[in-house]
């Protein structure tokens, strides 16, 4: 059981692996994805078991390689393209947005383009404002595209599993700080798939809601864990998927609990996480709140670059554990 | 396809695509008029050669991304003629459904993979395709159609630099007509010969006059042969003229009437017309029947396009994706 | 429609009219109606001549009625007499029937939106509640925990048991109605200070924080109701001169917004609309509301309306004795 801890770097591997086994047409490219393994080392050995031809070593041409994948998936294969760093998105932009996300729509359904875009996002790394952003609301702003934020090894084998099978294009933003640590739970053998645009709620309690994406689900589960030895009971909720969104668990969960805290990396303004608040305060749930809701988001600054800087920047497991605990003892 | 002067079959074709587009941007041009179009148009009326003479070396197979100023690759890569008025006029039957109009035609039996309404958007695209041709084995190419103006975006240096170091079946088929909305390439570019650039990537670069569609055929002919061969890609520019506008907003400022009517004396389709009957592959009376045929066809196309039902809001959200199937 | 035509006169300066007379004819680009003389009086003078465009709500004639004689002593040598302004009317094709629908009051008391829900259902007046959140707001602890006065809610039981016995009474008809004559002289500021006093003796069925007393007042842009917050707590000057400045306020339309909320109970001064008695409103979250009305020259009718599911005939007997005695 132990063997099936895997990081998420494997748990992703293992998924393209799968799905290289299981269609022809499934390739990867991006940057150093080759012999080098991937700058975060994910690909790894693949360019060693499925070749040159399939994990396609490509030049610095971030625009030109979503096109080339966007093309492509028009043309009947299945690419997975890894940008290195999500922050080089914004030089792929025209094929991201104005492309591969509005070519079903406006061809009339004519085309579409089954191609899953891997990018790492996130701070902690010590490598500044270009390197370490968190773009979720980016993507998820965009209709056309489907947006993963997987926060464990087991959903991302799943869900990247999905998403290559999705005739979309999907976004599938990893956390770099994941990559390297084993999630809690074991991955499944075999090709399961999580089904996109369902969340999922990762533990439940009567006191106090968690939304959180990415790597904030991992931040707040220790916090519940922590917080029901003092008696506070969490449920804690992972969209997984932020577009399309699934709020119906956040609404049945907040009717039980009252309390609704968010929290997300990114900065507060305009963020993915106001969604989740925009349609809590339109829906009927908002007359269960029994507390205000909290918002605990990344400051609206780039990421620094000096470590206690950096932490600053970003929502800490000390933060959502002052806020849930306010939350709960404030408002009874 | 093959040679425009090969039969007389093949000398219709070309003459005929050419009446085609000539006679579709016509009336565009007066459905807009009217007031029957919505939002803007960008007309080729000048340049039918260029596709028309790039298409006829294309099998049905070969794939090919187009521009804003598309209707007549679409046209040239043997798109239905109701469909494409139909689209313009907000028609369920268009090939939108009325939700991408003029600068979206896609039609996949003709392997055309869409106009596109950002400029050098297409050209990774289509690179894209010429992958999948590799990857798959396919045998077909993919043609990238795209102004002088794109050529200086980094999505044609990104996309030309791929084709080359991958080898991929493909054609940079650049339509030089001289202005990029009003920038001309004298004012965009440093250098005289844009064919030049091909050998920045390690590509040819060939120039070939963009209104003579016999001498476009050939150099695209050559362009599909060494894709195919698996030599990768060709840069073509074709050197053509616009006589309309760039788009409905356009005052012709920024060029003469001198050069406009310099312009019109090359028509592209008498060019062609002198040569057919020259060499005897057809009469003057077949050309009349054959300029006859496109307005018909056009005019049919309108007429069943105007009657058409009008696309409807109901169903736009589930258009954005296209449903998982299990 | 904004103005009316002013057609002619049927009255001329001097003349006696009774009530229902047609005082003048007046032409809108709804209608054309004759204006009837809403009281009995003389002709005091005539505004406007006919031909000419009138606003809606501007005085066309004035009109002296017998209310001018036992006109309240406002504190005030300079106040003008009261005079009936006869202004031009709004057709009543104009007016709108407003279905019935439940008031919602928005209190400006801060309450988390279950609380909300919570009081709405048990009919807790969220302004009663003790906010112990943060900012001072209202948590479901305040509000589960709101316990409404012994005493209210002992005799809240008692009536709802009486009134079961008899007839069932929805909250909007468990009310009752008292008068009796004055001869005291008072103004509005002596009026409601006396009455606060007198709620302030009964907590259990005032139920509040503080006693807020609105006071209905008059203005073209239609009643203001100005809340003074316990008005028997400040010095009698101070308050006279926070009633006159507050209904010169109102009648051009500006209360503070200070004043808009919190009232607690109602006065409704009827000799205004030279009226003798009509049965006062209760407002919502009010158990009590008084109607002052002319009675003769020398003398007020004093109504008192109750609101049952809180106190019982009783209670408003005592109440309005308590308040007569006062003045």
């Amino acid at each position: 059981m132990s063997d099936r801890m895997l990081t998420m770097a494997e748990a992703v591997r293992e998924a393209m692996s799968i799905a290289f086994d299981e269609r022809p047409e499934v390739f990867l490219l991006g940057e150093d994805v080759g012999i080098y393994g991937g700058a975060f080392g994910v690909s790894g050995d693949m360019y060693h078991r499925y070749g040159a031809e399939r994990v396609l070593d490509t030049p610095i041409a971030e625009l030109g390689i979503v096109g080339a994948a966007v093309g492509a998936a028009l043309s009947g294969m299945r690419p997975i393209v890894e940008i290195q760093f999500s922050d080089f998105t914004a030089q792929a932009m025209d094929q991201i947005a104005n492309q591969a996300a509005k070519i079903h729509f406006m061809l009339g359904g004519a085309l579409h383009v089954p191609m899953v875009l891997r990018t790492p996002q996130g701070s902690g790394t010590g490598a500044a404002a270009q390197h370490s952003q968190n773009l979720e609301p980016w993507f998820a702003s965009v209709p056309g595209l489907k947006v993963v934020v997987p926060s464990n090894p087991a959903d991302a084998k799943g869900l990247l599993l999905a998403a290559i099978d999705d005739p979309n294009p999907v976004i599938f933003l990893e956390h770099k700080l994941l990559y390297k640590i084993p999630g809690r739970d074991p991955v499944p053998e075999g090709a399961t798939r999580i089904p996109l645009g369902v969340s999922k709620v990762v533990r439940e309690g009567k006191d106090l809601t968690i939304v959180a994406t990415g790597i904030m689900v991992n931040k707040s589960y220790e916090v519940a864990e922590k917080l029901a030895a003092e008696g506070i009971s969490i449920t804690l909720i992972d969209p997984r998927t932020i577009s399309p969104l699934d709020m119906q668990p956040v609404f049945e969960s907040v009717e039980k609990t009252g309390r609704l805290l968010v929290v997300q990396e990114g900065p507060a303004q305009a963020g993915f996480i106001n969604e989740v608040i925009a349609q809590m305060a339109g829906s009927s749930s908002f007359g269960s709140l029994i507390a205000p809701i909290k918002r605990l988001a990344g400051m609206n600054i780039p990421i620094p670059y000096a470590p206690q800087l950096e932490k600053a920047a970003v929502p800490q497991i000390e933060d959502i554990e002052s806020a849930a605990r306010e939350i709960v003892k404030n408002w009874r | 396809m093959g040679h425009p002067l090969s039969s007389p079959e093949h000398a219709r074709h070309a003459l005929l695509y050419m009446w085609r587009i000539r006679k579709f941007e016509e009336a565009v041009e007066d459905l807009f008029g009217r007031g029957m179009m919505h939002g803007t148009m960008h007309l080729s009326i000048g340049q039918e050669a260029a596709p028309t003479g790039m298409c006829m070396a294309l099998t049905l197979q070969d794939q090919i991304t187009s521009t804003h100023r598309g209707h007549g690759h679409c046209i040239a890569k043997g798109a239905d003629l109701t469909r494409m008025i139909a689209e313009l006029l907000g028609k369920k039957i268009g090939y939108c459904g009325g939700r991408g109009g003029s600068m979206h035609i896609a039609d996949v039996e003709t392997g055309n993979l869409g106009a596109n309404g950002v400029v050098g958007g297409g050209i990774p695209i289509a690179a894209g395709a010429a992958l999948a041709s590799k990857m798959m084995k396919r045998g077909t190419v993919a043609v990238s159609f795209f102004g002088d103006g794109a050529m200086n975006e980094g999505a044609f240096h990104e996309a030309a630099n791929l084709a080359a170091i991958w080898k991929l079946p493909m054609i940079l088929f650049c339509e030089n007509n001289g202005y990029g909305m009003s920038s001309s390439t004298a004012k965009a570019f440093a250098i005289d010969d844009l064919a030049d650039r091909g050998k920045g990537y390690g590509i040819p670069g060939v120039n070939v006059d963009g209104n003579d569609v016999v001498a476009v055929y050939e150099v695209a002919q050559a362009a599909v042969d060494r894709a195919k061969a698996g030599e990768g890609p060709t840069l073509i520019i074709a050197e053509t003229y616009r006589w309309k506008g760039h788009s409905r907003s356009d005052k012709n400022l920024y060029r003469t009437k001198e050069e406009i009517e310099e312009w019109r004396t090359k028509d592209p389709i008498p060019k062609f017309i002198a040569r057919a009957i020259e060499a005897k592959l057809l009469t003057q009376e077949q050309c009349d029947a054959i300029q006859n045929d496109a307005i018909e066809a056009i005019k049919a196309a309108v007429n069943e396009s105007v009657k058409a039902e009008a696309a409807e809001p109901s169903g736009l959200l589930d258009a954005v994706f296209k449903a998982v199937t299990a | 429609m904004e103005t009316g035509e002013l057609i002619n006169f049927h009255v001329k300066v001097g003349d006696q009219v009774k009530s229902g007379d047609v005082l003048f004819e007046v032409m809108t680009d709804k209608i054309d109606m004759e204006v009837e003389a809403p009281a009995d009086g003389v002709i005091e003078s005539l505004v406007v001549a006919p031909g000419a465009v009138v606003e809606i709500g501007k005085p066309v004639l004035i009109m002296l009625t017998e209310t001018e004689v036992m006109a309240f002593d406002f504190g005030d040598d300079d106040q003008p007499v009261a005079g009936v302004e006869v202004a031009t009317p709004a057709p009543s094709v104009e007016a709108n029937v407003v279905a019935a629908a439940p008031i919602i009051v928005n209190t400006n008391v801060k309450a988390v939106p279950k609380a909300r829900v919570e009081a709405a259902n048990r009919g807790i007046d969220l302004r009663t509640v003790n906010p112990t959140g943060p900012d001072r707001t209202i948590t479901m602890q305040d509000v589960n925990g709101a316990q409404l006065d012994p005493a209210i809610v002992k005799r809240q039981a008692a009536n709802k048991a009486l009134i079961a016995k008899g007839i069932e009474m929805t909250r909007a008809i468990a009310q009752a109605s008292f008068n009796r004559q004055v001869t005291a002289h008072f103004d509005h500021a002596s009026f409601i200070a006396a009455w606060a006093k007198v709620l302030r003796g009964r907590p259990d069925l005032a139920a509040h924080e503080h006693i807020g007393v609105a006071l209905i007042i008059e203005s073209k842009y239609g009643s203001a109701l100005p809340v003074f917050r316990d008005p028997d707590q400040a010095s009698l000057d101070d308050l006279r001169a926070l009633v006159a400045s507050t209904t010169d306020a109102a009648k051009n339309g500006k209360v503070p917004v200070a004043m808009l909320s919190g009232a607690t109970t109602t006065v409704f001064d009827l000799t205004t609309y030279s009226m003798s008695s009509a049965t006062p409103l209760l407002f919502p979250n009010q158990i009590t509301s008084v109607t002052i009305g002319y009675d003769s020259q020398s003398s007020k009718n004093i109504s008192l309306t109750i609101d049952l599911n809180f106190c019982d005939f009783y209670d408003g007997a005592l109440l309005l004795d308590a308040l007569v005695a006062s003045l």
